[in-house]
């Protein structure tokens, strides 16, 4: 089971990379597959939760620089098809079966998509059709790998929660929040790409995840979520003179950040009331 | 950070990142200013001569400019034996001198985490039990301007 939860852990990263470098109508579906082994994933760690079992979000580095779409494709079926020999040692059929039938849809699938050049680790650091000056390169360098691990660990954060709480009005708002950390995910892997920076964002430590105070990890969270505001007003004010386009992008990121600063204070109040402190 | 493209590939695809399976010695650098801090792993090798770093890795909860101080300085450190630790830790903590301190809390922590877990492994060889040691960081990640305005607040 650890074996599997690792992989697919790394399946969805892969896949999330590939959909990101591509440039073709490829990118949708291998976008919408890295959804899919997500699921897959969640369903997984359930699994350990009702076992009882520990279990963490440890995995290895995942090499994705390519050239060609293709060759992440096979390395992606080679890792798919390792989970499909890892679910044999599984003990829920109904699960099993369902993760097999979607691996072999979406190898199949893998196995006939057109190839296409990559050009996501050029680091040429351009923008097709916009030009930065150099400060506001620099700028929007930092920010993308800055912002892309935060929203990978914000999605394995309240995923964790998620997990291991059957509070409803409290999981209605962690299920909110990771679906807003993966469309900023895919945004900033999408920017990075085109920028030739694309990066796997790096392993998440244990001690945010298995968090032991959750009315201080919301407090962070909303202090957070406020320096991250401040974070896109800076970027949007750099790249304005040169990009209306990205000015208006990073200004609609800032404002999402109400809405999540204000389901934390939802958040944080609910708990605070639910454990009478 | 100025950037070029050989720190570029540091962001992109940082060294000896993640934990270490088979450490025999751990260290941690910490700010306790932001609550960043970074985790170092060591393999220390036996040598005829004297204990050296076999491998290496390490894990940060903080910023890009840490996780690049980190890939940077576990490269430099793999293979050089206790002293060679020793020298990298001091010679990266007197170059840290020259710069802002906004600037140097990020590497200082990453050296202090090498220095943590070479002093770990010291210790353990009269008390295999040791805990992994923790040095904190003296340089403030905090700009000057912005430490008087919150002293003020405060």
């Amino acid at each position: 089971m650890r074996t599997l939860m690792i992989k697919t852990h790394e399946a969805w990263l892969e896949m999330l990379m590939a959909g990101s470098m591509s440039r073709t109508e490829n990118r949708q579906t291998l976008l919408d597959f890295s959804d899919i082994l997500f699921r897959h994933f969640t369903w997984i760690e359930h699994e350990f939760i009702c076992r009882n079992e520990t279990y963490n979000y440890d995995r290895d580095a995942i090499p994705v620089k390519v050239t060609r779409l293709g060759d992440i494709l096979k390395n992606i079926t080679v890792r798919l098809n390792e989970i499909d020999l890892q679910l044999l040692s599984t003990e829920d059929k109904a699960l099993t079966e369902r993760i097999s039938s979607d691996i072999r849809y979406m190898t199949g699938v893998l196995h006939h998509m057109k190839d296409e050049t990559v050009t996501a680790f050029s680091m040429q650091r351009k923008f097709p059709d916009i030009t930065l000056t150099q400060e506001a390169t620099d700028a929007l360098t930092l920010f993308l790998f800055e912002e892309t691990y935060k929203e990978y660990e914000l999605i394995m954060i309240y995923n964790y929660l998620k997990a291991h709480s059957e509070d409803a009005y409290l999981n209605r708002i962690f299920q909110i929040l990771i679906d807003e950390s993966f469309f900023h995910l895919k945004s900033f892997c999408d920017m990075s790409a085109k920028m030739g920076i694309l990066a796997v964002p790096r392993v998440v430590m244990k001690e945010l995840y298995q968090i032991e105070d959750v009315t201080q990890f919301l407090r962070d969270g909303i202090d957070e979520e406020f320096a991250a505001k401040e974070e896109c007003r800076k970027l949007s004010e750099a790249v304005a003179k040169d990009s209306p386009e990205l000015e208006k992008f990073f200004d609609f990121i800032n404002n999402q950040e109400n809405y999540h600063i204000a389901l934390m204070e939802d958040a944080l109040k609910h708990f605070l009331k639910k454990t009478n402190v | 950070m100025t950037m070029d493209a050989h720190l570029i590939e540091h962001m992109m695809n940082p060294k000896n990142y993640g934990t270490l399976a088979g450490s025999n010695t751990e260290g941690i650098g910490k700010n306790p200013e932001n609550g960043e801090k970074v985790a170092v792993y060591l393999r220390v090798m036996e040598d005829e001569d004297q204990p050296y770093v076999g491998d290496i890795a390490f894990q940060a909860i903080g910023c890009t400019t840490t996780v690049v101080a980190g890939s940077m300085l576990t490269e430099e450190a793999k293979g050089l034996n206790l002293n060679g630790v020793y020298n990298l830790v001091d010679a990266t903590l007197k170059l840290l001198e020259k710069l802002p301190p906004e600037d140097a809390a990020c590497s200082e922590m990453v050296a202090l985490a090498i220095k943590a877990a070479a002093d770990t492994y010291v210790r353990r060889q009269d008390d295999p039990d040791y805990p992994a040691m923790t040095y904190q960081v003296e340089n403030s990640c905090v700009e000057k301007e912005e430490n008087q305005e919150k002293e003020t607040t405060l």
